[in-house]
């Protein structure tokens, strides 16, 4: 069964004349444990799609599946928005966005917290999961003493807090060079396959496209399956 | 976790010296209130210790304190015979800026009769009373004097033989307090210039009148301006008397004007200390309002500064709860720790500022509870602004 299934999801701005079409019917199925790449010119909807996924803006129409659950349908959300943010989607973002003034140990274990863990119970876990991203050594400094890759892989701790099914990243190796934008997407693909997340990433570096299961392309609003030889599908088959 | 907590452990510098800075301004707050009330207790400090049950004065006049008030040196004899009156004084009051203790000092010298009149010093920290009819002085320690120091005031030498301690004025000035002839001599002595002109044109006067030299002689010493006057004459009544009656009779019979202690008070509150009051209640209400506008700008700047990694918590799920929680707290550290700061800074100042402060505890509760409302309300905005962040603020580079 798909992790996240979305149907036919429309978002407009405005009415009449002036109504924006960011998103136009977009549909799209993501497995346990895939790689998948959005790839499209800025202002494509790409973002857009991401944030009514994420229930942060409304969808005009369409749906959204989790794990076989209905999150938005026929214009409504079935479940509370934030409490599914903190329960199934997991987020890395291009500019890492730690919070400056907790730890590195300390900004996963927050995530936990908001979703209900004890204070002991996510210190330890926080901690673990630091130690398989392999920044344990680096838990008790703030995010501004850490190096940029580093400050990425506790951005991806705090994503994988809660064992989301889903996670998302927005740019996730645009301020990296080559070869730590390689390690990033190794580290992504190991994600996927150890915590069985489809994650999703939002990317407009070529260099990277090919370590992706699957590619979907943006274009004014409309999203379709890019047909490409990808290193990571030639091997899945 | 608490968010607040770990953001000032981050930043404990930079919000240390907001605390610091703000303190200040709260230290003033607290200041002013301590002026306002230190006002009112130094206006009424010499009526509410003086054992006077009426007050009585030049007819129609609002004095001793309010307004100028002379009455005839031998008042006091014709008020001590009205009915139900125990006791009548000569009391005698006036501002004076002399050299004292090495310092040209602004006083009040008060003259009263030493050998049992009332209106002299209550409770002494140190010495005696007055007990000789001349040179012979009981002075407040702000003026600087110490028990058997000599000083001079016009042509004599007086012998400081008492201390008193916060006795002032109606102005908060110290109190210097002499027997009724030596004090009305230092209000009526004028210098030897002044004497030869006024009795030089007494006798041309009384020349121009038709009076030979010999004759204007004779008559000169009765022209001199009477030194024996005095400003109120102080009364204590007989137990159980009723006042109005004691007081209408003086008023009827003796054509002066009496006050009792409680009308001498409002008369000072009313009239000399009113505008006062009024200035430093007002500028006492500005500065609360600009502690906490300033107070709310703080807490608004700290929340912008914070902006993006609260709409990181927004996007990862954060229950508005937290974030309110957060800047709340923030904004109640600033103001507790801002007010134990003015408290410690006032209570240093205390005992060196120039004029009385009085401090009540119901007060500083009250200026504190309005202080916390304040940065409670202060916070208001930037929790608006918070919660208006959109998630996706978080999102882009």
């Amino acid at each position: 069964m798909p992790v996240l299934e979305v149907d036919r999801l429309s978002k407009t701005y405005g009415k009449g004349e002036l109504a924006v079409h960011a998103l136009r019917e977009a549909t799209l199925s993501v497995e346990a444990g895939e790689l998948a790449a959005l790839i499209g010119p800025s202002g494509s909807g790409k973002s857009t799609l991401l944030l009514c996924i994420s229930l942060i803006e409304v969808p005009s129409s369409g749906s959204i599946v989790i794990r076989g659950n209905p999150a938005w349908r026929e214009g409504k959300a079935e479940v509370d928005a934030r409490r599914f943010r903190r329960e199934n989607i997991g987020f890395i973002f291009q500019g890492h966005n730690l919070i400056p003034f907790l730890t590195a140990q300390e900004n996963v274990a927050l995530a936990m917290q908001l979703n209900g863990a004890g204070k002991r119970d996510a210190a330890r876990r926080s901690r673990e999961i630091l130690g398989y991203l392999e920044v344990a050594n680096r838990a008790d400094v703030l995010p501004a003493t850490l190096s940029g890759g580093e400050r990425q892989r506790v951005a991806i701790g705090r994503a994988l807090a809660n064992d989301p099914p889903i996670v998302f990243a927005d740019e996730p190796t645009a301020a990296l060079d080559t070869d730590r934008g390689m390690k990033v997407m190794a580290l992504l693909r190991r994600v996927a396959r150890d915590k069985r997340a489809a994650v999703i990433a939002v990317t407009h570096d070529h260099r990277m496209i090919e370590g992706f299961d699957t590619v979907y392309e943006m274009n004014d609003g409309r999203l379709a399956r890019k047909e490409v030889s990808t290193r990571a599908a030639a091997s899945a088959q | 976790m608490d968010l607040a907590l770990r953001d000032i452990r981050r930043h404990l510098g930079k919000f240390a010296a907001t605390i610091v800075g703000v303190g200040m301004l709260l230290a003033i707050v607290l200041v002013m209130n301590g002026i306002y009330r230190g006002n009112i207790f130094d206006g009424i400090w010499l009526i509410e210790n003086t054992a006077a049950d009426l007050w009585v004065v030049e007819h129609g006049r609002g004095g001793p304190f309010n307004e100028s008030s002379r009455l005839p040196g031998d008042a006091h004899k014709s008020v001590a015979a009205a009915p139900g009156v125990a006791r009548a004084s000569p009391f005698i009051s006036y501002a004076a800026q002399r050299e004292l203790a090495g310092a040209s000092q602004q006083f009040t010298i008060i003259g009263y009769d030493v050998f049992g009149g009332l209106g002299g010093p209550g409770r002494l920290a140190a010495g005696r009373r007055i007990e000789a009819a001349h040179w012979e002085a009981v002075a407040d320690s702000r003026l600087g004097l110490s028990l058997g120091d000599a000083f001079s005031l016009g042509s004599h030498s007086y012998t400081v033989v008492g201390l008193t301690r916060g006795a002032v004025d109606p102005a908060g000035n110290p109190v210097l307090y002499l027997s009724l002839p030596d004090a009305q001599e230092v209000l009526y002595q004028q210098d030897s210039h002044a004497l030869v002109a006024a009795r030089a044109a007494n006798a041309q006067r009384l020349e121009r009148a038709g009076y030979s030299s010999p004759e204007a002689a004779k008559l000169l010493p009765l022209l001199a301006g009477s030194t024996a006057t005095v400003n109120a004459v102080l009364v204590q009544l007989e137990k159980g008397r009723d006042v109005e009656g004691v007081r209408r009779h003086i008023e009827q019979w003796l054509h002066f004007s009496a006050y009792t202690t409680a009308e001498e008070r409002d008369l000072m509150l009313e009239g000399r200390l009113k505008k006062m009051s009024a200035v430093l209640g007002l500028f006492r209400s500005l500065l609360v309002v600009v502690s906490i506008v300033i107070i709310a700008l703080i807490v608004y700047v700290l929340t912008i500064e914070k902006i993006r990694p609260i709409a990181t918590l927004k996007l990862i799920g954060a229950p508005n709860h937290v974030i309110v929680r957060m800047i709340l707290e923030q904004s109640l550290a600033l103001t507790l720790g801002s007010f134990v700061v003015a408290y410690a800074l006032m209570s240093l100042a205390r005992e060196r500022f120039p004029r009385t402060l009085i401090l009540l505890p119901e007060e500083i509760a009250v200026t504190f509870a309005v202080m916390l409302a304040g940065g409670v309300l202060a916070s208001f905005m930037a929790i608006w602004h918070a919660l208006r962040t959109p998630p996706s603020l978080a999102l882009g580079g």
